[in-house]
């Protein structure tokens, strides 16, 4: 049986429902939301560890013109490698219901035998047999494939052949091919020679003994490795050494979800201002209780220790619905970033450790939350407390709400209210100022994502791009595509991979070079630094901040030696441009032509603007280009890249803004609470305004218009804070996605969207209290103490 | 039906050795008979001022007032509204601490205590009555009454609702002991407040209006259970502005702002 004075605090709690559990309510949404990210994280982490570390991905690959069993043994005697694989990688082009997509298909000489990048075999038939294809599990929906149905895939400008796609598989070292747009699959060496593409193997792929080794380490083994394929007289194209154990895409999640994580905290933290606000209400409604209690010998400790427990029950009331909340919509959140990352998640647990930490949490955060209010609450002096006779303070009356004239009574009452209790007050407008201060900076954040990608893509003035299977002259493929009547302009373009020579037998990874025509008119790039290439530009490179981010010698002005087809030249660095998040670098299409080689790729502005009009130029463009023996690989429609880009990143826009939500949430139900606390506090005097003959609607506007002072103090406050969120939203979102400006000022239509929020969440908040006012019988409102 | 018994301080089962109401009160007068010195004044207040600040300036509630009090005593303070007799209780109860001069109850320096010290020495040492009851309302009569011990630890757990019962049966209300506060007639609260007062069995009993919120009969009743309570050898401090008290109390002190104007044997119980 408990003894009487936990009896007492199991009965303050109990004595307003109503207000205990608001409070326990906001509480379990901030455990809730912070759990979610909490748990999402801990679950992807696991997830894509183990699984990472379970497919042993190769910790460098070679791209070579061939790769043997003989340079394999060589390989495999380099101090450090603990083990080779051949593989061959073939860009093919592949159509699924009629529809054509890029494909990349992957094979090994014995999938039996592949022990570096394994993969997960999820559906039908693992290794694929000759003839068949086995799909990776991340192009699945995009793409339209399903097994037991037949993809045409061709290579080059070789026919198309039929193969059936009997199974599925998950490779977890390969960014998921419905983010890249490409067809992922694995073929037998006899179906790629079906398809008459060549199929011996040219990459080389190695694992390391020292897992510990940094990316600096793992690239000197691999650069032994390539001086070895070298002295075995084979040509190295490019080396690629990702950062050691980590999936290409960690570090931008972990971005997004420490980001997340930030703002799951605050809205903890808010949820604990509501605690201190419950607290603080129920000690100064409880001030002379506390002075019996310690006139009767109750040591301050003694009673604080009630206290403290009633915010610890808070808590542990709180973490009943929040911990399997946070669970399932954790998983459900892990599952969602598993696919960004192609992970899966099942048969993986969220850790012990995370949800006795969410429980630890749960039961403190109260407690420290209320320590303060309960400290000074219980220090009282006992003469003091018994002298206390409730809420009588006016606040002060030289304030703002005691100048404001030319109201009716009720409504100057109510305003006056409303600044009362002043600490509650500003718990109460910071934790709705926040949620409002997070929602316009995401609004902000949406704008400043729009604008970037505007800018990205305006300065690519063409309607989409053909990739032709075989390399051709530039000028006949120019003019072959502008005979094509609908066709307003066309360029050829073409482009290669590019490894920094440092001059320390290392190199960083290749970036991709994009190769205009000098004095192009379809690409025109915001120049940041520098200049923009221009006619007679021979070894010059303009290079994007992504490349620079990439590789610090990038820099205006800088002459670096750059490897492309294996050959090493000098190039300068004369520009920095805005341009796709990932690195790129310009070079003139001239120049790259001018050390052989065609043209891959050309882009066309159409005639005739809209989609439609521009697919059947494509479909025309096809037709036209195959009649003069040209085969086009692929299309792509920049309006669609455009689409498909911002859906992406708005995608991570809508993530951060989700934790809006949530405090716009907690901001709610701190309003109520503070509402309900009021209403309860002056009972008495609500009694007196009725004995005076003040009827319901006027009881019932006074305790909105209360709630509405706040609402709008709130509004009006979260337009200023939503400066230095929308900086840190955007700083955020250029470390997690793209670099983007900041947009400081929030757009009307935000603050106008925010304000009818503010006017909703108070309306809503207030409608209990308000109900509760109007129900207290007159004279038992007078007889409240 | 046979009476809860209540155990002593120490545990042991100590035979009645008072009645009040036709009911036991196990009282043990452990400091008159532990302490040296026992024939020493129980009070001493020592040219006691107390200011209180107020916005008009500093208000003075007592000034250099003394006196003493002995073991036994019934002491009747009374006063106008303001005179300051309830000052003086709260100094005598440790409630509030003087401006300047001392209180000592006992062999304590009753103004020299830490305020946790204080705490546990009023809970041991003083049983305090108020005007307004001031049960706590989520408690249960019995609750409100073990809630001292519980706070001092001074009976073992299992046997504090034993001794709660019993101290209400010798108030004539332990029939109300499972009830709300607010289900109780304001006799019976009061009656209930004495029996808080004399859960952990303190020599020192302090009232402060305890029949301001009767009526008369009931406060007569109330005055009767106070003297009973000093003929088992209490010592009861009473603040009142009715002169009913003095046909009770043995000892009358009038305080008149901030002084004492008298203080006489009322021969009442000479």
């Amino acid at each position: 049986m408990l003894s009487p004075r936990w009896r007492k605090a199991a009965g303050d709690l109990l004595m307003h429902k109503g207000r205990t559990l608001l409070v326990i309510v906001a509480i379990a949404v901030g455990l809730a939301g912070s759990g979610v990210i909490l748990n999402a994280w801990a679950l992807v982490e696991v997830a894509t560890t183990e699984g990472f570390h379970a497919s042993d991905p190769a910790a460098a690959t070679l791209r070579l013109d061939l790769v043997d069993s003989a340079l394999l043994a060589r390989v495999r005697r380099v101090p450090g490698v603990r083990d080779v694989q051949a593989r061959r990688v073939t860009s093919a082009r592949a159509t699924v219901g009629g529809a054509s997509v890029s494909a990349m298909l992957f094979t090994v000489e014995d999938f039996t035998a592949l022990r570096i990048g394994r993969v997960l075999p999820k559906v039908g038939e693992w290794p694929p047999a000759d003839g068949s294809l086995t799909i990776e599990t991340s192009s699945v929906a995009f793409s339209g494939a399903a097994v037991g149905e037949d993809v045409q895939l061709g290579f080059g400008a070789g026919r198309l052949v039929a193969t059936r796609v009997r199974g599925i598989v998950r490779d977890v070292t390969l960014a998921p091919g419905w983010m890249e747009h490409v067809l992922y699959g694995f073929v037998s060496q006899e179906t790629l020679e079906r398809m008459g593409a060549p199929s011996a193997m040219n990459e080389l792929q190695l694992v390391v003994s020292d897992h510990s080794l940094d990316r600096d380490g793992v690239r000197r083994i691999a650069y032994a490795a390539r001086a070895a394929a070298e002295a075995s007289g084979r040509r190295v194209f490019d080396v690629d050494v990702p950062v050691p154990g980590e999936h290409i895409h960690a570090a931008q999640m972990d971005s997004l979800l420490y980001t997340q994580g930030a703002f799951a905290l605050m809205a903890l933290v808010l949820s604990a201002l509501l605690v201190v606000n419950l607290v603080s209400a129920m000690l100064a409604g409880q001030t002379r209780e506390i002075g019996v209690m310690k006139a009767i010998g109750g040591r301050w400790q003694q009673i604080a220790a009630m206290y403290l427990v009633v915010a610890a029950v808070l808590g542990v009331a709180a973490l009943a619905p929040a911990v399997p909340i946070a669970l399932v919509a954790g998983r459900q959140y892990a599952a969602v970033k598993a696919e960004l990352l192609n992970f899966e998640i099942a048969g993986h647990a969220v850790p012990a450790w995370v949800i006795a930490l969410q429980v630890v949490v749960g039961i403190l955060l109260p407690v420290i939350a209320a320590a303060f209010p309960v400290w000074r609450g219980c220090r009282i002096q006992v003469s003091d407390a018994l002298r206390d006779v409730g809420i009588s303070d006016a606040g002060s009356t030289d304030g703002l709400a005691y100048r404001v004239s030319g109201l009716s009574r009720p409504l100057l009452f109510s305003l006056r209210n409303a600044f009362r209790r002043r600490q509650r007050m500003a718990l109460t407008l910071l934790a709705l100022a926040s949620g409002g201060a997070v929602f316009l900076g995401a609004l902000n954040l949406r704008a400043s994502v729009l604008g970037a990608t505007g800018a990205i893509f305006d300065t690519q003035h063409y309607d989409f791009s053909l990739r032709v299977s075989e390399p051709q002259v530039a000028d006949s493929l120019e003019m072959m595509v502008r005979a094509v009547s609908g066709v307003e302009a066309a360029e050829a373009w073409t482009g290669a991979r590019a490894t920094i020579d440092h001059g320390d037998g290392l190199s960083g990874n290749s970036i991709p070079v994009t190769a205009a025509p000098a004095g192009t008119q379809m690409l025109s790039p915001t120049v940041l630094e520098g200049r923009w290439l221009r006619a007679g530009d021979t070894r010059a490179l303009v290079v994007n901040r992504g490349a620079q981010h990439a590789d610090g010698a990038l820099q205006v002005g800088a002459t670096v030696r750059l490897t492309i087809d294996a050959v090493t030249e000098r190039w300068t660095v004369v520009g920095l441009v805005e341009s796709t998040p990932g690195p790129t670098a310009y070079a003139t299409r001239e120049a790259l032509v001018a050390r052989g080689g065609g043209v891959r790729t050309i882009v066309v502005r159409s005639a005739i603007p809209g989609d439609v009009a521009q697919l059947d130029l494509i479909q025309r463009l096809r037709g036209a280009l195959a009649d003069r023996g040209v085969s086009v690989s692929s299309s792509t429609m920049l309006a669609e890249s455009r689409r498909s880009t911002e859906d992406h990143l708005l995608m991570v826009v809508d993530f951060l803004g989700s934790m809006g939500w949530l405090m716009l949430l907690v901001g709610g139900l701190g309003l109520a609470s503070t509402m309900g606390l009021a209403v309860l506090e002056r009972t008495r005097e609500i009694g007196v305004l009725r004995a005076i003959g003040a009827r319901h609607s006027t009881i019932l506007i006074m305790i909105q218009v209360e709630g509405l002072t706040v609402a709008l103090l709130s509004w009006a406050l979260a337009i200023p804070l939503s400066i230095p969120m929308s900086v840190f939203l955007a700083k955020a979102f250029s470390r997690i996605m793209l670099r983007v400006p900041v947009t400081y000022v929030p757009n009307m239509t935000g603050v106008g969207i925010w304000l009818g929020l503010a006017v909703v969440v108070s309306l809503l908040a207030c409608a209990w209290p308000a109900r509760r006012a109007m129900r207290v019988p007159t004279a038992a409102a007078l007889a409240y103490d | 039906m046979p009476r809860p018994s209540a155990g002593s301080p120490n545990g042991s089962t100590t035979p009645a050795n008072g009645t009040l109401g036709g009911a036991c009160i196990p009282y043990v007068p452990f400091m008159t008979q532990t302490t040296p010195g026992a024939t020493a004044p129980l009070i001493q207040i020592r040219s006691v001022r107390k200011q209180y600040p107020t916005a008009a300036g500093a208000f003075t509630a007592l000034d250099g007032v003394s006196l003493t009090i002995d073991r036994g005593e019934f002491v009747a303070v009374i006063g106008e509204s303001g005179s300051g007799k309830s000052t003086l209780l709260s100094l005598m109860a440790g409630i509030d601490r003087p401006s300047s001069g001392e209180v000592i109850v006992g062999d304590t320096a009753v103004h020299q205590l830490g305020e946790a010290a204080m705490s546990e020495w009023r809970g041991r040492t003083v049983g305090i009555v108020f005007q307004f009851f001031q049960l706590l309302p989520t408690l249960s009569a019995a609750e409100n009454v073990m809630l001292p011990m519980d706070f001092c630890n001074r009976w073992p757990s299992r046997e504090r609702r034993a001794r709660a019962i019993a101290i209400l049966d010798s108030l004539g209300v332990a029939d109300q002991a499972d009830k709300l506060p607010s289900r109780l007639s304001g006799g019976q609260q009061q009656r209930v407040a004495i029996a808080r007062a004399l859960a952990n069995d303190p020599p020192l009993l302090l009232a402060d209006e305890p029949t301001g919120n009767l009526d008369s009969r009931t406060s007569e009743a109330m005055l009767e259970l106070f003297a009973n309570l000093v003929r088992d050898g209490r010592t009861l401090v009473l603040v009142t502005h009715a002169t009913t008290a003095l046909r009770f109390a043995g000892r009358a002190i009038t305080i008149a702002d901030g002084h004492i104007l008298s203080d006489a044997s009322t021969l009442a119980h000479a």
